[in-house]
């Protein structure tokens, strides 16, 4: 089942055209990667997905309902550009959100406690929010942002501004949550993070979705890279398309080999021990995230100007 | 509604939490209290005594006849002030205390002492006085004099005198009102001229009126003497002496009570005054706490949460709330002031308070009051969410301040004078201006349907106002960039959406 789903949804500020036909779905439950450049259309389906903003055209649904502040009390939600009350203390905060969020007030306190501690800010609670450092602001944003035990968390570039340390332990916490059932919609430009968390991921550019679905599809949407050291050329393999040499020896050689889109890598080497072609090293070369954006954001970019 | 709430209450508290909303809070109490405690020390010593040791026998009859005039123009005046203040002048309008607090000549004086004075005039006062009117009270004299205590020489000269005085300068001596500080010891020389001075001993808290009354009458009996001796006949050197220039003085305009209306217009005037300090104020708190939260880059947080309107409405309440106290307190204050202490705050809020004899005058100046505040209010939220910082807001700001307080300024004075001049009416008929002007003239003999005409065009003013300006400000929220001009403006308005 879906807990947000965006069907040909359009928005268009006057002439500009930020979210440009964009129809996808996040399956409850894992973490979803919401991947794309700058001005690719992230934050502005963010915000039409809670509501902040109404679309031009297509539809919506969160949480099996239209967006709507009745579903705050089921979504958590760390905007990119964040801010606090600087006069107000740091329970307090986490307090007040909560209560937005439909919390009673003790119950709010109770867990804005445990995130605090959960934090490191157990000696800050009461101070104002205009007395802690820049990190530990962002921390009670993410606290605030938590507060509710949602069932769908959406995180927009939460890791900037943080150290690693602390990166690292809103990481944890973010699979903790997901552990525990909630579902994670986050969106970054970091691939790294998107890599290590998201089970499933959108790409988008400008606008536009440019792919949609788990890692290992959006892998396989690039070119397999090999680097074998052999004595033949492979040139003439099932599946590659170009083949350099990099050096070796009179008798065997380095080779660096772009494999088909699709090929399967393990039915050449395969091919390649049962056709007496000599091999001394078969190395795959696994294309990362970073890999794939760059190539299919870049390519759609590229298209684009 | 919960939403609306707690945002309020957030607005309540960060608002409350500032030094500047206390001083705000507490000026108005504290002025009061300095002006009574003020009252109290600035007021001259009361009650002292004096006594006079006149060794030529000439000048004692006539020092003490010219502090008694002196006292009795001063009662007069009072009198005269308060029979003006509550329209009682009918009592006897030939009567020299009829016609308003002014200069009074000695003739004047005379006759007022003629006639029995103050017990005499308010006798026939009393009756013509209206119900809401304080009691006149009669002041005991400021100096009393006092004999030379026994024991203490009066005929071996000023030294001898001044040091049988001593200890009662320092301390009181009997007179006939009781003991009483001795403020003044006057030993008048039988030979007294250059040579041979009056000398005056005081315990260091001298009465300068009385000090003057003496030298004047002295100066005075000398001056005849002189001509006397000039060989001016007695008569005509006392004519002389006691000639004075014909004067008459009058205070514009003249009419039985004006003072009383005008008192009466005071509170409408002060809630008129007060609404445009307190939406001022509050406005300009309302107008901090959106940009803080616009810069501070967490809206997005409260509007995942929250609807734009609720937001804008919780703001609405809390700062509207903040209005409400810093009234209540300061309202409060006079009240406490006008029923629990004496004085002028006493004497100017009580008859003005009087004034409200009708319920739906109470029900029509809270509503004008409201709406006056959610217009106002409304201007400073919309400004605080187009304006990325204070600078932005205060381009925008200054011409609807001065817009604002210009004409209601000039409109207060004019309601002192004419509360149903051409100005306040045609102002009562303008939205911006409405809750302003009819606040000012409520006790002037506003109509009832006026009220309701003016009550119903403002209503309408103020769904508009709301609706339009609640699209800019529920569009400007998110906004980037910098903020629009005119033409985004109307864009907003009616639901044009720009980034």
């Amino acid at each position: 089942m879906a807990i947000l789903t965006l069907d040909h949804v359009v928005k268009r500020f006057g002439d500009f055209t930020a979210v440009d036909d964009l129809s996808f779905s996040v399956p409850e439950g894992g973490i979803f990667g919401f991947l794309g450049g700058n001005g690719a259309g992230k934050t502005t389906s963010l915000r039409m997905a809670l509501d902040i903003l109404r679309p031009t055209s297509g539809t919506i649904e969160i949480l099996g309902r239209a967006p709507g502040r009745e579903n705050a009390s089921e979504i958590g939600f760390l905007p990119e550009e964040r801010g606090l009350y600087r006069r107000m203390k740091v329970l307090e905060t986490i307090v007040y959100f909560g209560q937005l969020k439909g919390m009673d007030a003790a119950k709010a306190t109770a867990e804005g406690k445990r995130l605090i501690e959960r934090f490191g800010l157990g000696e800050w609670t009461k101070a104002t929010v205009d007395k802690l450092s820049k990190g530990m602001q962002q921390k009670v944003q993410v606290a605030a942002a938590m507060v509710n035990s949602p069932k769908l968390l959406i995180l927009d570039e939460p890791f900037s501004g943080l150290d690693p340390v602390n990166q690292q332990v809103l990481e944890d916490l973010v699979m903790e949550m997901a552990r525990k059932g909630t579902t994670v919609v986050f969106s970054t430009h970091v691939m790294q993070h998107a890599e290590r968390m998201t089970s499933r991921l959108l790409l988008l550019s400008r606008g536009k979705k440019v792919f949609e679905g788990t890692q290992e599809e959006a892998r396989a949407r690039l070119p397999g890279r090999l680097s074998i050291t052999s004595q033949a050329d492979p040139s003439k393999l099932p599946g590659v398309v170009a083949a350099q040499r990099t050096g070796g020896t009179e008798s065997w050689s380095d080779w660096d080999i772009e494999m088909k889109v699709g090929s399967d890598l393990g039915a050449l080497l395969q091919q390649c021990t049962t056709s007496g072609f000599a091999l001394r090293r078969f190395e795959s070369h696994r294309p990362s995230l970073h890999d794939v954006f760059i190539r299919l954001v870049g390519s759609s970019q590229e298209i684009a100007q | 509604m919960k939403s609306i709430f707690l945002v309020a209450v957030r607005e309540y508290r960060q608002i409350a939490s500032t030094r500047g909303f206390w001083v705000m809070l507490l000026i108005l109490p504290l002025v009061i209290a300095a002006t009574q405690v003020a009252g109290r020390f600035i007021r001259p010593q009361l009650n002292s005594a004096y006594v006079l040791v006149d060794a030529t026998g000439q000048y004692a009859d006539s020092i003490h006849h010219r502090i008694e005039l002196n006292r009795q123009r001063y009662e007069l005046g009072d009198l005269s002030a308060y029979v003006q203040r509550w329209g009682a002048g009918s009592a006897k309008p030939d009567a020299v205390w009829a016609k308003g607090d002014r200069w009074f000549s000695e003739q004047q004086v005379e006759q007022f002492i003629a006639e029995g004075g103050a017990p005499a005039a308010l006798e026939l006062i009393t009756p013509k006085l209206p119900k809401d009117a304080p009691v006149y009270e009669l002041e005991p004299p400021p100096v009393v004099l006092a004999d030379v205590p026994a024991g203490v020489p009066v005929d071996q000269g000023p030294d001898a005198l001044a040091a049988g005085l001593a200890p009662y300068l320092q301390d009181v001596i009997d007179t006939p009102l009781g003991e009483r500080p001795l403020g003044l010891a006057v030993y008048i020389p039988a030979d007294v001229g250059p040579a041979s001075p009056i000398r005056m001993w005081t315990n260091g808290a001298p009465n300068a009126s009385l000090i003057d009354a003496m030298r004047s009458e002295v100066l005075r009996i000398q001056r005849a003497q002189t001509l006397v001796a000039k060989g001016v006949a007695p008569e005509l050197a006392a004519q002389l002496v006691d000639t004075s220039v014909p004067l008459e003085v009058s205070a514009p305009p003249q009419g039985e009570g004006r003072e009383l209306v005008a008192i009466r217009s005071v509170l409408p005037l002060a809630l008129s005054y007060l609404l445009m300090v307190t939406v001022m104020v509050t406005g300009s708190m309302m107008l901090q706490s959106v940009i803080e939260e616009r810069s501070n880059k967490l809206l997005e947080s409260v509007l995942a949460c929250i609807r734009p309107s609720d937001l804008m409405y919780g703001k609405l309440l809390g700062l509207g709330a903040i209005g409400v106290t810093i009234i209540a307190v300061w309202v409060g204050a006079a009240v406490f002031a006008a029923f629990s202490v004496q004085g002028m705050v006493a004497d100017i809020v009580k008859p003005s308070l009087a004034a409200f004899n009708e319920p739906w005058m109470i029900i029509a100046m809270m509503y004008y009051f409201f709406a006056g505040y959610l217009i106002i209010s409304m201007l400073y939220l919309a400004i605080g969410a187009l304006s990325n910082s204070l600078q932005d807001a205060q381009s925008y700001l200054m011409p609807v301040i001065f817009l604002i307080t210009l004409p209601v300024v000039f409109m207060m004075v004019q309601v002192v004078q004419t509360p149903n001049g051409t100005l306040p009416v045609v102002m009562s008929w303008i939205p911006l201006y409405t809750p302003f002007a009819m606040l000012a003239r409520m006790t002037a003999g506003v109509s009832m349907m006026e009220v309701l005409a003016t009550g119903a065009m403002l209503a309408v003013f103020v769904v508009i106002e709301m609706y339009l300006l609640g699209r800019v400000f529920q569009a400007s929220l998110l906004r980037t960039g910098q903020p629009p001009k005119l033409g985004g403006f109307i864009a907003m308005m009616f639901g044009k959406q720009t980034q």
